[in-house]
Formats: structure tokens, sequence, C-alpha cells
């Protein structure tokens, strides 16, 4: 589920590859799927492993499925072992996050983050939605505030409102008509 | 070759149907200002209903319900005098 | 077969070439009598071809009208002609060698129709004079609005059709030798969902034109009054309620085949889809305040049209390639001329907003900021602000190349930390918005009914995060954990929030005619509800939405889990253990199929097997899985048979225990059946009143009949 709730740390563990015809992938990830599955062992604290899934929550796999790094499901993908291999090992020798974050848009350029970062015209894509709401909300209470100081309108069509017996008159069949 | 055939049959057919019109058009009511002022009628009565249920339903304090209920009432009195004046038969 | 396909939409397009014009000229020629009242007329010069136009005015827009209505059959006819020529497996035409072959299942040949580019357009314009077909039989509603409503169809008509004839044909003819079999239908499609959720989408899409064009109609004959709204509202409903039908199939359709465990990945053509869906669905709640009141012309004029415009845009990304999406058709061609359409339609609309838009002036007061209208107001900010931000994320990656020179992914982390938020306060919105009459609530009258209903909120939150986390899937919330928890909390108890206030709006009715009546409380909420469809069906459709809503808010406590699995071996996920009992290969015409069979244990007792399978289809070459779901109202257990160990031949299973999706499935039905209420016509017969009560006279209850 990669929707609408991001989600926390889950604990993942791949045990092997894959293989057969059309469902093939190749020895090197599977090496480092190994390696992952023992980092993932010996670490065994959820520090890392929270770490593991939160990063690789935020990027996505580079086949061209479109899916996140740690959602990638197809087995025979030929970029999402590898790159899982490749995080756990960073994470491994102990880089920050940000410097993790670096290392994958070198390598892989910046549609690797999944979602815009908060540095230089990334941030637009952020600040575009609160600017939309400030200015929505300024409108909303400019609107308001106009029509509630609008005196109180003529009837509609031009009509001249009634007077005497006969507003008596229609006021009682309105009231007739409308109610108890 | 049939689909030549066919497809000269449906033009036939379609044109039969585009331009022969026997018979007089159907074109509605004409718009006239009482059909106007019976729709406005239907939406202040619609209204005035609507206040007296959220009323009931003890949504509207007493004094802004009469208050309300007043100038809904004088709207649909002047409109119901207008469709009268319009329509003297059908208009009480 | 094919000349005939080919002839009968050049024939539609003649006959919607014909209705537009000949219609607008009925419209711009029409006689003066018929120009609505009160308003001055000069009357032209009557001379030569505008004199006898102007005579025949009338008998002229009755043939551009049939001319319409005659377009419909045409694309029909089309439509048939490809469909028999997939069951036929004629691989002469190129559409049906590419998307069909002959092992082909029956119900799926017929699903060719719109598995690919030139099919869907056909399909598109099959709903579109399907609609109009529809629209111009009805005429007698209002015969000069629904002119005006047919010449803007028909010029939308225009526009398919050309784009068929001349751009994506259809029915072109294979170069060369005939091929003995076709390419096959994209196997990701060959699901019994998949054969009807992109004609409920297409339906939704398409459906939202019609709005559009009663819309325009309006606008451009200075429409008296508000009877319009009143004659498209059931339109509006009928396509809001098949689009989301139709988004909610796609993304049941992505949970049960692509396999990932998820239902919505924020994918640029999922987006496309829920864009319009917002706007129609602010337009749905502004249009009372036009239809009640008479506010907001200008703003619900604006509001339908970027409906349309949207539903367009969103054809656009699909096809022109220009945003990159797993969903997107191939060829980018025809991206074009969808530009040009969009630039069209908006100059149109623009120049007759411009032109006419005094008519659209209203000098309504509005009394307070604590009622119905200005609660209006907010939730149209906000379902344009989630459709803005939406719009902004699927063309982001565009600018960021304009301005920097690089793409960036704009994905689910995005839209979670932006649109959430936002999606909160709507929310609140909805609990809120109920309570308050139109005109003014008295703020007493709010606090009191707002109180009992907040602190059952407060209850459920606070039971929430006191349960222990063994219980499972959303108990034992700790919102501090993690900012998933505290969102999720926030969607229940706001959910929570809502449903009570629902269920006390009718109540409280309820009661309301239960005094008058005297009769019981469970037969007065149906005669309230019976009175005023649109507001008590739209209250179900509340209720259905904060149900899906729910279901949503479980997604914070998804957990997957992979293993190989060979005979005997275990894996354990949440309170289920899972054992392989045995797994195989098979063959059938269509594709091989691998599969494996699983034993599902939960807390140790056995309650049944399940089987994941993974498909190879032989004429697309290419694999697709089928997940085994199992689903109950506390979690969904879901089983992906991932591949198999090419070693020692032990299958890859993964598994993913999703809480509460069962919730969304369930909360559409509510809201579908909420929209099917709401298009009831209200009951409009005197109560009959017992004898002993001390009314004299039966008296209709005192429901407005208004939304």
């Amino acid at each position: 589920m990669k929707m609408f709730f991001p989600r926390p740390d889950k604990a993942r563990t791949k045990c092997s590859a894959p293989l057969f015809a059309p469902f093939a992938t190749s020895g090197k990830a599977l090496k480092a799927l190994l390696l992952c599955v023992a980092i993932f062992c010996l670490s065994g604290a959820s520090d890392p492993a929270s770490r593991f899934s939160d990063i690789g929550h935020r990027m996505m796999c580079i086949c061209g499925c479109n899916q996140i790094l740690l959602e990638c499901n197809h087995v025979g993908c030929p970029a999402s072992d590898g790159m899982r291999g490749e995080l756990m090992a960073a994470l491994n020798r102990g880089d920050s996050d940000s410097l993790v974050e670096q290392s994958f848009v070198q390598k892989y350029g910046p549609t690797v983050l999944a979602a815009p970062t908060g540095k230089g015209f990334d941030r637009a894509a952020y600040i575009m939605p609160v600017v939309a709401l400030v200015l929505g909300f300024g409108l909303i209470v400019m609107v308001v505030r106009a029509w509630k100081n609008r005196p109180a309108p003529a009837i509609a069509g031009g009509l001249p409102p009634l007077r005497g017996a006969e507003l008596e008159q229609f006021r009682e069949q309105a009231r007739r008509e409308t109610e108890l | 070759m049939t689909w030549l055939f066919v497809a000269a049959l449906l033009t036939v057919a379609t044109l039969f149907y585009v331009f022969y019109i026997p018979g007089r058009l159907f074109l509605g009511p004409e718009k006239t200002r009482v059909g106007y002022l019976r729709e406005r009628k239907d939406a202040v009565y619609e209204n005035l209903r609507d206040l007296n249920f959220e009323y009931q339903a003890g949504k509207v304090p007493d004094s802004d319900y009469q208050q309300m209920k007043s100038s809904l009432q004088d709207e649909a009195a002047a409109i119901l005098a207008e469709i009268a004046r319009l329509e003297p038969r059908n208009g009480s | 077969m094919a000349e005939l396909g080919s002839f009968a939409l050049l024939l539609a397009l003649a006959l919607s070439v014909y209705s537009f014009l000949a219609g607008l000229a009925a419209l711009i020629y029409q006689k003066p009598a018929a120009q609505p009242a009160g308003r001055a007329h000069t009357p032209p010069e009557d001379i030569g071809f505008a004199a006898l136009l102007r005579r025949g005015s009338e008998r002229l827009a009755e043939t551009s009208r049939r001319a319409g209505v005659a377009s419909f059959g045409a694309v029909l006819l089309a439509s048939i002609i490809l469909v028999i020529c997939a069951f036929q497996d004629d691989f002469s035409i190129a559409y049906i060698f590419h998307h069909s072959n002959r092992d082909l299942p029956g119900p799926y040949k017929f699903a060719v129709l719109w598995s690919g580019q030139e099919g869907s357009l056909l399909f598109w314009s099959l709903l579109l004079t399907g609609y109009a077909f529809v629209l111009r039989l009805r005429y007698k509603t209002d015969p000069r609005l629904f002119a005006y409503a047919s010449v803007v169809l028909a010029g939308v008509q225009i526009f398919f059709l050309s784009l068929l004839n001349f751009a994506a044909h259809p029915f072109a003819i294979m170069q060369g030798n005939i091929p003995a079999d076709g390419n096959g239908l994209n196997p990701l499609l060959q699901y019994p969902e998949m054969v009807i959720h992109p004609p409920m989408l297409y339906l939704g899409y398409v459906g939202f034109t019609v709005p559009f064009a009663f819309a325009l109609g309006a606008l451009i004959m200075k429409y008296p009054g508000e009877k319009w709204i009143h004659i498209t509202r059931r339109w509006t409903m009928v396509t809001w309620g098949l689009l989301t039908c139709g988004i909610f199939l796609g993304a049941h359709w992505a949970y049960s085949v692509l396999g990932w465990g998820g239902y919505w990945g924020w994918d640029p053509v999922e987006n496309a889809s829920l864009m319009p869906w917002l706007t129609g669905t602010a337009f749905l709640h502004s249009v009372m305040m036009q239809e009640k009141r008479g506010m907001l012309k200008v703003w619900n004029m604006w509001l339908v049209f970027a409906t349309f415009w949207l539903a367009i845009l969103g054809t656009f990304l699909t096809r022109s390639g220009i945003i990159s999406s797993v969903h997107a058709f191939a060829q980018s061609s025809i991206g074009d001329w969808f530009a040009w359409f969009l630039v069209i339609t908006f100059g149109v609309f623009l120049f007759f907003f411009i032109k006419n838009r005094k008519s659209l002036e209203s000098e309504h007061k509005l009394e307070s900021l604590a009622s119905r209208e200005s609660s209006f107001l907010f939730n149209n900010l906000l379902f344009v602000l989630l459709c803005f931000t939406v719009l902004w994320g699927t063309w982001f990656p565009k600018i960021s190349e304009l301005v920097q020179g690089n793409k960036v992914t704009v994905g689910a982390p995005f839209y979670n930390r932006v649109a959430i938020p936002v999606a909160l306060l709507l929310l609140v919105l909805t609990a809120i918005g109920p309570l308050l009459a139109w005109r003014k609530t008295s703020l007493e009258s709010l606090k009191r009914n707002f109180l009992w209903p907040t602190v059952g909120a407060i209850i459920v939150a606070i039971l929430l995060m006191a349960t222990p986390e063994s219980w499972g899937s959303i108990f034992g919330l700790k919102p501090w954990r993690d900012i998933s928890y505290f969102y999720s909390l926030m969607a229940i108890s706001l959910s929570v929030l809502v449903i009570l206030t629902v269920a006390s709006e009718f109540y409280r009715g309820g009661k309301v005619i239960s005094n008058h009546t005297g009769q019981g409380m469970f037969a007065s909420m149906v005669q309230l509800t019976h009175r005023n469809t649109r507001r008590y069906g739209g209250y179900i459709v509340h209720f259905g939405a904060v149900v899906v809503i729910i279901g949503l808010a479980g997604a914070a406590f998804n957990q997957d889990q992979e293993k190989e699995m060979g005979y005997g071996d275990k894996m354990s996920i949440g309170p289920y253990t899972l054992l392989c009992r045995s797994y195989t290969e098979d063959e059938s015409p269509n594709y091989f199929s691998q599969w494996a069979m699983i034993d599902v244990f939960k807390h140790g007792k056995p309650i049944g097997s399940m089987t994941p399978v993974r498909r190879f289809y032989k004429a697309s070459q290419q694999t697709s899985t089928i997940p085994d779901i199992r689903s109950t109202l506390n979690e969904d257990l879901y089983l992906v048979f991932e591949g198999v160990n090419q070693d020692n031949g032990h299958p890859i299973i993964k598994a993913h225990l999703n809480p509460l999706v069962m919730w969304i499935w369930m909360g559409v039905w509510i809201m579908l059946i909420g929209t099917g209420l709401a298009l009831i016509p209200n009951a409009q017969v005197a109560v009959r009143v017992p004898a002993t009560t001390r009314l004299e006279r039966a008296q209709p209850a005192p429901v407005a009949t208004g939304d």
C-alpha cells in the first residue's frame, strides 16, 4: 500500500531470488540480496531496519515500473534488488540519510527520489498548495464579508413589495402552503 | 461489394429520418413571465419549508426564525400577487 | 466489414457536422417570439437567405436534432462492427491484430473495443453520442435549452469523430499478408473487472460533457432563472455516481491484479480520473447554493467547465505520452489534437463568459458565517484545493524540467504529505456542515447538536489508543509513534464524528416528522428520506465516504513479508501462519501458469488454504500475477506468487496483511446506494394524520425538497 498513509517500520525479509525462464533474475542481485539478508540478521536491532524501510519508501525503483523501491514487486526486476542491496550496504557503512540520498541521486538521477526534496525549486512543489490554500481562504473571507455587508436585496425580478391587506392575504397563502 | 449496397441503404434511411418531418413540431411552452415567477415561487416556498423544518429541528433560534420567515413570506407574497395580477383566474 | 465500419464513422462525422451547423444556424436565426420573456429583441433585417432561415428555423432545428440522434446510430454501428470483427478474429484490421488473439476468451474479446487507443476513442464517441442521444430524445423538457446543449454536444462529437476518421482510425487495414494470429490482449486487462472498469470510468468522464453542454447553453442563451440547474441535476448525479464507481473499480482491479498489495499509486492516470471527480463533487455541493439562493452563479459555471476540461485533460495526459505513466497508451501522435481541443474549448467558454457574464450576476446576501452557505464555500475551497494539489503534483515533473532542467518524481510521499491534511479538514467540514441551517444557525444549537457526536468520537479515539496492540489491525493505536498513526487516528475519529452527526440528523428529522404524524421513529425516518431524497441520500453518500476513509486509514498498519517456500516451509505474518503444502505448473491454450497451495492458520488454528497464481501469456509474451486474497472485516491476507527460485524450483511468496481494506469496498457500495436514493424523485403526497391528533386536516410534513 503506497497511497494515502505513509507506512512506518515493518521488517522485510527477502531470502532468495528467482530464476526460471520468464521470471529470471541475475546472480548479482542474488548476492546482493543474500548480503542484505545477512546484514539484516546480524544487525538485529530495529533501528537500521526502520531506517532501511524509511529511506526505501522514499525512493523509486528505476526500472520504469513507477513503484516505490520497497514495493516494487516483480521478481524479475532488473533494478530493485541491486538498489535494495546498495541501500542496505550504505546504511551499514553508517552513512547519514542525506548522504545515502545524495549518492543515489548521483548514481540514478533526481527521479530516484519518490517526492521532491525540500531544496531549491523543488520546494515550490510544497509551497504552492499552501499558497493556494491561503489565497483561497483569503478570497472566501473577502467574499463572505462583502456579502454580509450587502443591503437586503430587493425582491428578484423587480417586484414591488406589497403593503396592507393585500400583503396579509398573500402572506397568509404562503404560510398555509408551506407549514402546518 | 455488399457493403456498398448496405452503405447506400443506410445513407438513404438516415436522410429520410433526418429530413422527412411530417406534422407539427413540438416547440414547448413559451417562456413567460408567469412561468418564471412560478419557478421563483417554488424556490421561495422550498426555502420557507426548509426554514420551518430547521426551526422545528432546533437549529434556528426563535428571533432569527421570525425575522427570516417574515422576509421570505414578504417575498413569496410579492410573487404571488404578481402571478395573481398576470393570471387573475388562476392566481389564487 | 471494415469498409462498412469506416463508412459508419464517416457518416457519423457528417451527421455531427450537420447537426452542429444546422443547429447553430437555427439558433442564430430563431424567431423573435421564441426569445425569453422580458428581454428586448431587435428584429434582424428580413432579407434573402437570412429570412428563409428565420422562417424555417424551427424545422432546421428539428433536422439538427434528428441528425444528432442518427449520429448515435452510426457510431453504434461502427462499434458493433468492431466487436464482431474481434469475435471473428479478423486480423486484417490492424487494431484487432494488435489487441486480440484467437484463444482470447469471449468476454475479453468484447473488451477489445476499449483496450487500445483507437478502440477506446471509438468507445468514448459511442458514449458521448449515447448521452447526446438520450438528451436529444428528452428535448421536450425544455426545447430551447436542449437545442443549445445539443449544439454544444455536436461540437464535441465533431472533435472525437474527426480524431477517429483522420488520426486514429480503428478500422485501419494491415499492410501485407494477414497474420494467422493476433498479438493478444494485455494480460493485465484479462480480468473480469477490466471488462467493466473502463466503461464505468468513461461513462463518468464523458458524462460530465452533458452538464457542461447545459451550462454553456444556458450561458449563451442567458437562461433566465435557475431552472436549468434543476434540469442538469440528475445528469450530474448519475455521472458522478458512475465516475465514483469507475474510480473504485480501477482501485479494486489494481488491488486484485497488479499484485503489489495496494489499490492506489498516485499514477498520473489515476490522478487524471480523480481531478474531475474532485471538481465534480465540489459542483454537486455548490450547485445547491445556486438552486436555493441564486448565489455562486459564476463559480458554478467555472466549476462545471473545469470538470469537463479536466476530464479531457486527463485523456490528453493518457494519450499524448507527455507525462510518463504505467497506464499510458503507446502512441502520442494524437496529443496535439487534444491540446488544440483544450485550447479551443477554453477559448469558446471564455468568450461567452465575458460576453454574457452580466446574466450571471446575483444580489443575494449572506446572513451569517455560521450557515450552510458558508460551509459550502469552504467545502468548495478544499475540494478545489485538493484538485489543484493533484494537478500540480501531476504536472510538477514537467514544470521542474522546464525550470531547473531535470525531471523529478512526484510520488505517494508527496501526496501523503500535502493531501492528507486537506482531506482531514474536509472531514471536519463534513461533520459540521449538516448541522448548520441555511442562512443562519444559532451557535447555541450548534454547540448542543455537536456535543454528543464529539463525545462519541473522543471515546472512540481513546478506545483505539487504550486497547492492547495484540488485538491486531488498528487497535493499540499510538499516535505519537509515527505521523501515519496520527493521521490514521484522526481519520478514524473524524469519520466517527461524521457518522454520528449524520445519524443525529436522521434522528432529529425523524422526530419532527414523528411529532407531526404520530408515526414510529423508523417509519418517520424513511418518510423523511423519501420527502427529501437529495439531502438524505446525500447524507448516506457521506456515510459511505467515511466508511471508505476508515478503510484507507487502515493502510498505516500494512505489513508484508516475503519468503521462498519449499514443501512444508512456514512463514508468519501478524496472527497468521502460512504453510506451503504444494506447488505446481499448468498449461491452458491462452497461458502457462504456476501456483502454490498454501495452508493458512490463524492463532494456530487452520482456516483454509490459498492459491496465489502467476501466469505467462503466450500471445503477448507477458506475465501477470493473480494474488489470492482472503478478506475479512478486520484485515485482508493477500498472497502473491512472486516467482520461482531456479536452483530448486521453490516458489517465492509475498504475503501482505492489509487491515480494513474491505471497508473501502463496502463504503463504495453505500455511496452508490446513497446516490441511487438521491436520484429518486421526492415524495409529494400529503401525510395521513391519525384521528387522535389535534390537527384538523392532513398536512404535508414540513420538509423542504431543496437539497
